[in-house]
């Protein structure tokens, strides 16, 4: 076993063109990347940028064209261990309608373990200990439908955990949804990460979501434009702007201040971490003038 | 007199079944010539519907909606015109394209108002600029573009009734912060050259923030309160409660106003707070 | 509003009725059905309408709702009933009106007519009602399973019917914000002659399709993710298993049969 759950080598990709003449430009450029056991990765960058297109390459719903995608060193070119794939790597899309299958909450969350063959008792222990992991236990009873965005999507979320992944992978799962849903996703993730966990590859175009993350790719032009902790990518705002995202506010606010002669950190990412350090440097007990 | 007015206007859902739900309750709102409102809440506030009777699509259980003082829902003929006066784009606008070309998409509004080819025309190009179209977008298809053209290509669709009033739901839901930018300039610039007024629903407190000159804050079904921008975010504890944040940078200049730093508070852009903190420092520095 | 229909609708809840088994649920509406065309007397169609009161009462679905059920089939009802005052003579003449004859045979006609169509009604609504449609479609793909043999993929047709159940609602909103959307573009989707209407709906079905495509891609991308690959190998959530209850439902019926067999051949036939 390598300890990398995901790894992607040289992979490259482009989807097929509506007439045979003509040929799309590569939505995934050479991207080499490879995610650890338990890491929680932020995937950032604007539509069209490629992101999407590697979660579906993670799971072998689509395959490089040239390179290697390694699922637990598994490789998903090879067609025999797709199911293996998909129950080690499980993704979740944007929108929550299109993925929920069943009429009612906790069927649709046992439709994975369903696939999988598990046994009945075992998929009854499976669907309640994922509803309560997503905090949905409640509505184990509800129609989908009448949920809301954000409960819709931490049931499609509850859907894969209940398959017994060890990587989540998900596609914009907070697009759609207002920030009170947003947020509650955001929680979910966050919590399963830590306290379960689980390896998390979070993709969005939201900064304040990307701050909560242990590492920040962000994506540009289908390649790999930067990769590091929060603090290392956010401090270059140029090169984020530049590839059509913003810095969390905060940052953003901590630079105007340096543009203006202030002596702020470079490396702010949360409103507390601005108010500390503005206050560090120029509330009341201002004795640190050195 | 306003523009455009609600009395006492109520909404129930399914009346008389046991779904029966009641989504505004006695609204009372008031928009002036060229104004630029924010109408803000939470999903299930009773934003959506209001948006839905002020060009009379839903038709009040109770109460009025008021165009230069008429009751839109007067006559037949008055509600027809209240369609093209008061020019409604819903979330997620996209999804309604359905024309062959992007032109023609543009035109279906101006034709279903029985307008003269040359008129149609001219308002299509005149939209199509409005939201940044160059003119060989005009004869694609509409579902060839990316997403974030066609969101313009649905809100021009809108514009080029030339309504007097142009509300949009969640006009920026779902983009990348590019599509984001681009799309509140666009509505900005709008707004700026026609001198029509507009009315934004969102759950974007930042949004809200930076460009509207009132905002009405919606919950449960009702208005919660009605003022200026700063009005409102000066009342943390009712946002609190209503379940809306005040601006990012708000915030912080809250906090450090609460440690006991000199700073406004009725701020809402980075650039603005920047400047702010820059006069607190220096006159901290002056002070020395 | 199209959202106010509720035949075939689902009210879940916790009574035995909810509980029965669905495939059992499902053969005894059958017999149900086949039953009440075999009631030749009021005796007999007495004993199903208990049978049938009963069901409703331990199933605790509010009769405000079953009425609603009922509602769209009284055109009906009066008309069938009406034809049988009209063209019925058996009995006695209570009123004559030149060749018009109202007779008791005609009344009692009319009122078993009613009956049985209300009843059949009310009974397969009670079905839908108390059994979830994932359930049911669920039994049905058990059920006839054994078509296999005839190469009919019985779970390709369930697995449809459960999709197409889970996205009916979404389509419906979909085709209410459609439609809100195109009317403030000044469509007139409700003015208008037939060929007029249809034309309008245009703008309203393009949309509507072509939405519905994307849906169905990214459900299937959604399915294989989560490693649906047919039928085979499969288990399900919920095994389905005859328990007590379920025998218990068999005798009544089996007791229902025998009564009704019982009052057909002693009493006298009013059909």
């Amino acid at each position: 076993m390598t300890e990398n759950i995901l790894e992607f080598q040289n992979v490259s990709f482009r989807y097929e063109a509506g007439s045979e003449s003509k040929q799309l430009p590569l939505a995934v450029h050479n991207v080499s990347l490879a995610i650890k056991k338990g890491e929680f990765v932020a995937v950032l960058g604007h539509n069209g940028s490629g992101k999407s297109t590697l979660a579906k390459l993670s799971n072998s719903i689509l395959l490089p064209e040239s390179g290697k995608v390694l699922v637990n060193g598994m490789d998903t070119a090879d067609e025999s261990l797709s199911y293996d794939i998909r129950r080690t790597v499980g993704v979740v899309f944007q929108n929550p309608d299109n993925q929920i299958v069943a009429s009612v909450v906790e069927e649709d969350v046992a439709f994975g373990p369903e696939n999988l063959g598990v046994p009945p008792e075992e998929i009854r222990k499976r669907v309640d200990d994922a509803l309560k992991a997503v905090g949905m236990y409640e509505y184990r009873k509800h129609e989908p439908h009448k949920l809301s965005g954000g409960q819709k999507q931490r049931v499609a979320i509850a859907g894969m955990i209940a398959m017994l992944p060890e990587c989540l992978v998900l596609d914009e799962p907070t697009a759609m949804l207002d920030p009170r849903g947003r947020k509650e996703v955001m929680d979910t993730i966050l919590k399963l990460n830590r306290e379960m966990g689980m390896t998390v590859v979070f993709i969005t175009h939201f900064m304040e979501e990307a701050v909560r993350a242990s590492r920040v790719v962000v994506m540009d032009n289908a390649e790999v434009l930067m990769d590091g902790t929060p603090r290392e990518v956010f401090r270059q705002a140029d090169r984020i702007k530049a590839a059509g995202l913003d810095v969390p506010k905060a940052a953003e606010l901590a630079r105007e201040l340096r543009k203006k002669g202030i002596d702020m950190p470079d490396d702010i990412l949360t409103a507390s971490e601005f108010t500390q350090n503005f206050l560090k440097r120029f509330g009341e007990s201002k004795h640190a003038t050195t | 007199m306003p523009l455009l007015e609600t009395q006492n206007l109520s909404y129930v859902y399914s009346e008389n079944t046991p779904f029966r739900m009641v989504a505004i309750d006695d609204v009372n709102i008031s928009i002036e010539k060229g104004e630029l409102v924010g109408i803000i809440g939470h999903t299930g506030s009773g934003k959506s519907t209001l948006v839905q009777h002020l060009n009379g699509l839903l038709v009040p259980s109770s109460g009025k909606v008021l165009l230069n003082g008429e009751d839109i829902s007067s006559s037949k003929a008055a509600k027809r015109a209240a369609r093209f006066r008061v020019g409604l784009c819903f979330q997620y606008p996209e999804y309604q394209l359905f024309e062959s070309t992007v032109y023609k998409d543009i035109a279906f509004g101006p034709h279903n108002m029985g307008l003269s080819s040359p008129e149609i025309d001219a308002r299509v190009r005149r939209a199509a600029e409005f939201v940044g179209l160059r003119p060989e977008h005009m004869e694609k298809s509409p579902f060839d573009l990316s997403g974030g053209e066609k969101r313009r290509v649905a809100i021009a669709g809108v514009m080029a009734m030339e309504p007097e009033i142009l509300i949009l739901d969640e006009p920026t839901a779902g983009l990348d912060p590019r599509g984001r930018d681009t799309i509140t300039q666009m509505l900005l610039d709008y707004r700026n050259n026609t001198g029509s007024t507009v009315v934004i629903v969102s759950h974007s407190m930042d949004d809200v923030a930076q460009f509207a000159d009132r905002v009405i804050v919606m919950n449960s079904g009702k208005v919660e309160f009605c003022g200026s921008v700063h009005e409102v975010f000066r009342r943390v504890e009712m946002l609190e409660r209503v379940g809306l944040d005040v601006p990012q940078v708000t915030g912080i200049l809250m906090e450090l106003h609460k440690q006991g730093l000199p700073v406004r508070t009725d701020i809402y852009t980075v650039e603005a707070c920047a400047k702010e903190l820059a006069r607190v420092v220096s006159q901290r520095g002056n002070g020395e | 509003m199209i959202k106010d229909i509720t035949i075939g609708q689902y009210f879940p809840g916790n009574s035995v009725i909810h509980k029965l088994d669905p495939r059992g649920k499902l053969v005894l509406t059958f017999v149900y059905i086949l039953l009440i065309f075999f009631c030749k007397n009021f005796a007999a169609l007495g004993v199903m309408l208990l049978y049938l009161i009963a069901v409703i009462l331990l199933s605790r679905i509010s009769l405000k709702m079953l009425a609603k059920s009922l509602k769209p089939i009284i055109l009906i009802v009066l008309i069938t009933s009406l034809l049988q005052i009209l063209y019925n003579d058996d009995g006695r003449v209570l009123w004559e009106a030149g060749r018009f004859q109202l007779t008791t045979g005609g009344i009692f006609m009319a009122i078993f007519t009613a009956i049985r169509i209300a009843a059949l009604v009310a009974a397969s609504s009670m079905l839908t009602y108390t059994t979830s449609p994932t359930l049911l479609t669920d039994a049905i793909e058990r059920l006839f399973s054994p078509l296999k043999v005839l190469h009919i993929n019985v779970h390709t047709i369930a697995m449809m019917m459960t999709i197409a159940l889970r996205f009916i609602p979404t389509l419906i909103d979909e085709v209410d914000k459609i439609m809100s959307a195109q009317k403030a573009r000044g469509a007139q989707l409700d003015t208008g002659g037939v060929l007029q209407r249809g034309k309008a709906l245009v703008p309203v079905f393009i949309p509507l399709f072509i939405n519905s495509f994307t849906r169905a891609y990214d459900l299937a991308f959604a399915m294989e993710c989560r490693c649906y690959r047919g039928g085979e190998g499969r288990t399900r959530l919920k095994v389905m298993k005859l328990r007590l209850r379920d025998y218990m439902a068999f005798l009544i019926t089996a007791l229902c049969i025998a009564a009704i067999a019982v009052s057909n051949y002693y009493l006298t036939a009013v059909i």
